[in-house]
């Protein structure tokens, strides 16, 4: 056995495609593990399909590495946090804590948006109040925002503690106190009468790093920022356990983000496992149960047989994609129900063929010899019938893992995938139905597309590999 | 020397065909002894195989009437359940080398594993005590050694024919039948393993059930030849007997028809045509191509006379008086 495993191999191992397939399934397997290893198993609930997740993150940003591409060179994101003041003053009425961000800002148009992200507050006197300053390259500061956490309640006895389930992000993009002193220094610095609701419409983060150029334009206001966030405590226990501040870029990563911020690096890359885990599984299913209804029905025969068979042709015969479509409505969304409808769809083809293969081999004075030996039936199945069909068997075997694969895709893309991992067929489906497509978002439609069909390529080129060795006849051919 | 080992009994096996009822084998009776090797020889068609496969039961799916009795240490193997003739009948006590040797290995299993087969199947010992016994029947039917480790398709056909009578032997059978165990070589091959098969008799002991159309190489081999014509067997006697003075008009003309190599007589034939087995001629299946046919030929078929001790045949020649 093991030297014709071997010659087999050798076989496959000669041609190009056989080596292609599993330099390309090698890949595939080492991406899925690292994801399976380093992400946790509720992704798909916890932070996919968490928008507060993504809050933070730019709203359909192309891939950072198009800064390469483009003449105008569009802002990155930054993100600073700190969980260490750079500095303390003691003032009259307490401690004074200042986190310090500098920015060197030189992209030729504005960020996107401007949030602060305050966590893990507490307090023991009064309520803790937090500032944000910033001072521009051109030397003029701004007091941007001031803030006092929430007061105690009526029954609540110190520490008072604030922000802890759930982080305080503060977003100065859109915020009409920040408009209104936003629009004062315009008039004070620039000699610019402008509403606040103007500014609030133009946009908060654009006012900040720019220079109005006549009434209603602004030019990018290119150099060194500096940000002050600035706590003011009352009692020496006060602590302040993190500070987040997100100048929103226009580009994110290396595969940018979708509509709703998140970054499609992480999803396509939780998709591998997923794509593998359903191509693979599904298949191996499919295949047992299929070869295994074929072997039996051919060699028992009789009524089992007829079971089997008009089984096959009914389940085959009936349109696969509306009932798929009605059942995982009816059955749920769910990765396990997806699979099984998957297996109960696709072992018809295979049982049929295997039953045929049998028919012939049964017939075979060898399986005849095998019955005057004594050999009780399942023997006779399982080493003389099953080996000499096994090869063909091994290659459906994975000649049914990118049916798989596609399948799931066009399921998920159909929006019946399981809501609670992305797949590739689902962020590309989200792509669609959120009009990514049509706005031209590259980005987020083409590398799932791209990468499902890579998956399935490589198990194609394998199958491929695996042709002569199913097939003799190739073999001498060459 | 004379214990009866298998005793085969108005042994009747007919088949259902979309023309009618197939009278494969018809009342057979045989006797086989140990230590003794009976040439079944008849003409292609006339039940030779089917008395084999009934033998050991095994039965096509069209089978319209298996009934008689075949005796083999008290047991019945017509009334025995298939799971206790596959326990405790098929290649324990008899064992079978089918028709054709090229088709009956499976040609993706080693010959060595396959003929270990049946001490594993029947859950006698581990594989490497069966493979122990393999190898040494393989040794036994003159095959070299590295045979045990070759695919089927590696072998000759003589090579494969000697794997297939080891495969027979490996359980150690009372008898084993050998349904045309050479007609698939030529014949230099073919009188090697007609040595062979001789060797094995002799050293062995072991019954022979030796099943050919070819009474030239029955006579090689056998103690006792039963000739069978139409699913009956018309003559049986010892192999002298047989051979020397034929009884049966049809064994005189099958002998008749043999090409001798002194001599200018020319080979003679019968004519006619075999008899249909679904519609059997009336009478003695014989009378339309016997050259001494008798009206009592036409109506009655033949009882089983005994014109000489240990001779009997199915004439009405020998029937005398009646």
């Amino acid at each position: 056995m093991s030297t014709r495993f071997k010659e087999a191999f050798q076989e496959f191992w000669r041609l190009n495609v056989s080596k292609i397939g599993v330099v390309f399934l090698t890949v595939l397997v080492i991406l899925s593990i690292y994801v399976v290893v380093s992400y946790p198993l509720d992704f798909g609930v916890r932070y996919w399909n968490n928008p507060l997740y993504w809050a933070d993150y730019p709203k359909s940003a192309p891939p950072s590495w198009v800064n390469y591409f483009s003449n105008e060179k569009i802002p990155e994101h930054y993100t600073f946090s700190s969980i260490k003041p750079s500095n303390t003053l003691l003032t009259e009425s307490g401690i004074r804590l200042i986190y310090l961000f500098k920015l060197d800002f030189q992209a030729d148009k504005t960020p996107t948006f401007l949030s602060l992200t305050v966590k893990n507050v507490t307090y023991y006197d009064k309520p803790v109040i937090i500032r944000l300053n910033v001072t521009r390259p051109d030397g003029k500061n701004i007091e941007l925002y001031r803030y006092t956490v929430p007061a105690p309640y009526v029954d609540e006895s110190p520490p008072y503690k604030r922000f802890y389930d759930q982080s305080k992000r503060i977003s100065l993009t859109g915020d009409l106190s920040v408009a209104s002193i936003l629009a004062r220094f315009l008039s004070r610095e620039y000699n610019v009468t402008i509403k606040p609701s103007e500014v609030n419409s133009i946009g908060q983060h654009k006012i900040i790093f720019s220079i109005p150029k006549g009434d209603t334009q602004f030019t990018v206001l290119k150099g060194d920022y500096t940000f002050y966030i600035i706590v003011d405590t009352y009692d020496s226990r006060d602590s302040v356990g993190e500070v987040k501040l997100v100048v929103g870029g226009d580009v994110y990563g290396f595969m940018g983000t979708d509509s709703l911020g998140r970054d499609l690096s992480v999803g396509l890359l939780f998709g591998f496992p997923i794509a593998l885990f359903i191509g693979i599984v599904t298949s191996t299913i499919t295949t047992l149960l299929g070869a295994g209804l074929g072997i039996m029905g051919g060699y028992i025969g009789g009524k089992l047989d007829e079971v089997i068979q008009r089984t096959a042709d009914f389940v085959n015969n009936i349109p696969l994609l509306p009932l798929l479509i009605f059942l995982a409505f009816i059955l749920g969304q769910n990765l396990w129900i997806i699979v099984f409808l998957l297996v109960v769809f696709g072992w018809p083809t295979l049982t049929i063929i295997v039953r045929s293969m049998v028919l012939q081999l049964k017939s075979g004075q060898f399986i005849e010899a095998a019955i005057a030996i004594g050999a009780p039936r399942w023997w006779i199945m399982f080493r003389h019938i099953f080996p000499q069909v096994a090869p063909f068997i091994f290659a459906q075997l994975i000649f049914f893992t990118p049916t798989f694969i596609l399948l799931e895709a066009a399921l998920s893309f159909l929006g019946l995938g399981d809501p609670t991992m992305p797949t590739w067929g689902q962020i590309l489906e989200y792509g669609f139905r959120s009009g990514g497509i049509y706005v031209g978002l590259w980005w987020w439609i083409i590398p799932p597309g791209l990468l499902i069909i890579w998956t399935a390529i490589t198990f194609v080129l394998i199958a491929l590999g695996m042709e002569p060795v199913v097939n003799p006849r190739l073999r001498r051919m060459k | 020397m004379l214990m009866i080992l298998l005793e085969l009994n108005q042994l009747k096996l007919y088949y259902t065909t979309i023309r009618g009822v197939v009278r494969a084998v018809d009342n057979v009776d045989l006797n086989v002894e140990a230590g003794e090797a009976v040439g079944l020889v008849g003409e292609s068609g006339c039940g030779k195989t089917s008395m084999a496969n009934a033998i050991i039961k095994m039965l096509p799916n069209n089978v319209a009437l298996y009934e008689g009795r075949i005796i083999l240490d008290g047991l019945n193997i017509v009334d025995l359940p298939e799971d206790e003739v596959r326990r405790k009948v098929r290649w324990r006590q008899i064992s079978i080398v089918f028709q054709g040797a090229m088709n009956v290995l499976n040609p993706v299993i080693k010959v060595g594993h396959q003929v270990a087969e049946p001490l594993i199947i029947h859950g006698e010992m581990d594989r490497d005590e069966a493979y122990k016994i393999a190898r040494e029947k393989m040794k036994l039917v003159g095959l070299h050694e590295e045979v045990f480790n070759r695919y089927p398709h590696e072998l000759s056909g003589g090579m494969k024919q000697r794997v297939v009578i080891a495969m027979a032997l490996v359980m150690n059978p009372k008898i084993v039948i050998l349904d045309e165990p050479t007609s698939a070589l030529d014949v230099s091959i073919q009188a090697q393993i007609m040595n062979l098969l001789k060797k094995l008799k002799r050293e062995l002991n072991i019954s022979m059930i030796f099943i050919t159309h070819d009474i030239a190489l029955a006579s090689d081999i056998s103690d006792k030849i039963a000739v069978m014509y139409a699913g009956q067997i018309v003559e049986i006697g010892s192999a002298e007997q047989v051979l020397i003075s034929p009884k049966h008009p049809y064994t005189q003309k099958l002998l008749k028809a043999t090409p001798k190599l002194t001599g200018e007589e020319k080979p003679e034939f019968i004519p006619g045509t075999p008899p249909d087995l679904v519609n059997p001629p009336s009478g003695c299946r014989f009378h339309p191509r016997c050259p001494y046919v008798m009206d009592i030929c036409r109506e009655r078929e033949p009882r089983r006379f005994e014109p000489e001790k240990g001779q009997k045949t199915m004439c009405w020649l020998y029937g005398g008086e009646t």
